[in-house]
């Protein structure tokens, strides 16, 4: 993680996002962060394809092609909205916190948050 | 004695005619003048509104936006990272789906014959039915009538025969759509996109396009006999993508050697000629075990497969045995004499298969892998190959007879159909270890041949199989047959594997 004043881009172009508890982190050490992330993810034993969504639906990076991509965002950000009032309206004190979808070809895990949504999409290794 | 004598009249009246006519009286009625009045109006202001269909531009992705744009997303990161990939793991270990399967629909466990379709007049005159097609919506299916087995010149007149399976009202007996050609027809192509629209090629060398639509003259557009139409039958015809998006050519093959494009001039009702290509033995690639065919002049195309994957290739396999790799693209030009014919002519010829004991009757591209076809001819035997060696990957046999027409299932990668000349469909699952077909299907047409057969491509579970006794029938294929396995496509990669160097 990086450091802004002790780390190794210091000096140069001072680029920074401000986190939650105001703590900076260089830009550029950002982006090289989420690359990995996502890769490492991708990288997983039979994983077809990853997709980060914003909370509008809006792909923010994707492994797949756009039209695919395109796709699976609007029928899953939909699905997902559905599944999290499902678990509040059983219980107004839970939610939800990942959801699976099982398909005779693949498996689809969406990770919601507040303001995005990861999905992966993984085929069974039998 | 006796002497003349005129008497006076005598007359007696009538009593009852009389007070009839006293008894007449006269009546008469009329309406009230009828009112009329005139007004009239007039729009002051005139406003004009219009409203386009377009294609759906597909949205644009902010994948090039700046992380910046989004902040708090390496949080996010960081706090599901873990969580998925737990899952990740887990369920590339799980067996807890191991053999767990879902019967959404009603398995449908046997092969029935739905319709048995029929062409009386066709029947009694003896023609075979040539080819069937589909149209693009799967409702409709277009059968030729004409002769495989007649080897002399034959001017008997044939038909064209559509009929709806949607329709509440269909007579199996009766098609909904006649159309009568002057030569048997040999080949017929339903339109990719529209609907009504079918092309077919003619004994004699020409090509048709019919449109159903039409309430009065059928024909579209046509060839006519010119320098630029085939001399010899039309053994296949297709629609090619054309130059513009959204339009398309048709693709004539006949056993002249040539393979013409022609573009539909709608106003003039005709086909013009847009491109061709001849096949010239002399300038065939030499490829291996592949041999020049000796004494030919030409190499006579009997059938055309075109690749679903890329746009630029196509196969055609010829009279002589011979599978050849051709290219639309191809700049070199054709050594034949020319004919009078308006375009230059070319060669396509890239690559030549090991060739076969007969005519190749059918080729047909796999929907599912891009190197992977599957050919048939008169030796019997269903060659797999791939587009990457001369040598087949497998050698199926079929039957003891000619084999007319092989079909892969638009559903299943591993499975494809063939048509017998003892009038048995065998289906093959290459997915089984043992090479014997998974089933058979008679078509009860005693033991005469089956010509022709077409998967339906809406609803993948019909099937038509045109027969030699003029009739055509439609099965309605069995859960196993159609639906997908979890790793076939799997298994055809590891077949399309094989190729040896």
């Amino acid at each position: 993680m990086c450091d802004y004043q002790k780390c190794k881009h210091w000096g140069g172009n001072q680029d920074y996002t401000s986190t939650r508890n105001k703590r900076k982190t260089h830009l550029c050490c950002d982006m090289a962060e989420v690359e990995d992330t996502l890769k490492r993810i991708q990288g997983y034993n039979g994983v077809i394809g990853s997709i980060v969504v914003n909370a509008e639906g809006i792909p923010i990076r994707t492994t797949l092609d756009n039209s695919t991509t395109v796709q699976y965002v609007g029928l899953l950000h939909q699905l997902t909205m559905k599944a999290r009032s499902t678990i509040r309206d059983i219980d107004p004190q839970n939610d939800l916190t990942f959801l699976r979808i099982r398909s005779k070809k693949h498996e689809i895990m969406v990770a919601p948050d507040k303001e995005f949504l990861m999905i992966v999409i993984q085929s069974p290794t039998e | 004695m006796f002497t003349d004598e005129t008497l006076d009249l005598i007359g007696a009246e009538s009593t009852w005619r009389k007070s009839h006519q006293q008894t007449q009286e006269s009546r008469s009625c009329q309406t009230l003048p009828v009112h009329t009045a005139e007004a009239e109006t007039q729009a002051k202001d005139v406003l004009e509104n219009s409203t386009q269909t377009q294609d759906q531009i597909s949205q644009t992705l902010s994948l090039d936006r700046d992380i910046s744009d989004f902040p708090g997303l390496v949080e996010f990161l960081r706090r599901v990272e873990d969580v998925v990939i737990r899952e990740l793991v887990k369920n590339s270990k799980s067996h807890a789906f191991d053999g767990f399967e879902v019967n959404w629909e009603d398995q449908n466990d046997s092969v029935s014959c739905m319709y048995r379709l029929q062409h009386v007049d066709a029947q009694e005159r003896g023609l075979q039915v040539t080819s069937v097609s589909w149209n693009c919506t799967g409702s409709v299916i277009a059968c030729g009538f004409g002769r495989m087995d007649d080897g002399d010149w034959s001017n008997e007149k044939a038909s064209v025969c559509t009929w709806n399976l949607d329709r509440q009202n269909l007579n199996p007996m009766r098609p909904d759509v006649i159309i009568d050609v002057p030569t048997p027809i040999m080949c017929l192509c339903f339109h990719p996109v529209r609907p009504s629209v079918f092309a077919g090629g003619l004994y004699s060398g020409e090509v048709l396009v019919w449109d159903s639509s039409r309430s009065q003259d059928l024909i579209l557009a046509q060839t006519g006999m010119s320098a630029d139409t085939h001399r010899e039958p039309v053994y296949q015809v297709n629609w090619v993508p054309g130059a513009r998006r959204g339009e398309f050519v048709v693709l004539s093959a006949g056993s002249g050697g040539r393979v013409l494009l022609w573009t539909i001039d709608g106003a003039e009702a005709k086909l013009t000629l847009s491109s061709g290509y001849a096949f010239v033995p002399q300038q065939m690639p030499q490829c291996g075990a592949a041999s020049k065919p000796r004494g030919s002049t030409t190499i006579g195309v009997t059938s055309v497969a075109l690749s679903p994957w890329d746009l630029d290739t196509f196969l055609v396999g010829s009279e002589g045995g011979l599978v050849l790799k051709c290219s639309f693209s191809s700049g070199t030009v054709a050594a034949v004499p020319p004919d009078g014919e308006s375009v230059t002519l070319r060669n396509p010829m890239q690559f030549s298969f090991s060739p076969r004991g007969g005519p190749i009757h059918s080729v047909h591209f796999s929907p599912f892998h891009r190197n992977l076809f599957v050919s048939v001819g008169t030796d019997g035997l269903a060659h797999l190959h791939s587009v990457l060696q001369p040598h087949p990957l497998l050698s199926i046999r079929v039957s003891d007879s000619y084999v007319f027409w092989v079909r892969w299932s638009p559903t299943r990668p591993l499975v494809f159909a063939a048509v017998t000349g003892q009038g048995l469909v065998q289906m093959f699952d290459l997915g089984r270890r043992s090479l014997r077909p998974t089933s058979t299907i008679d078509q009860n047409t005693g033991g005469q041949p089956a010509y022709c057969l077409e998967f339906n491509p809406k609803h993948t579970n019909l099937m038509a199989v045109g027969n030699a006794d003029g009739s055509v029938n439609i099965w309605q294929l069995s859960a196993e047959l159609t639906e997908q396995g979890a790793k076939e496509t799997a298994v055809l990669e590891q077949l399309a594997n094989e190729v040896t160097d």
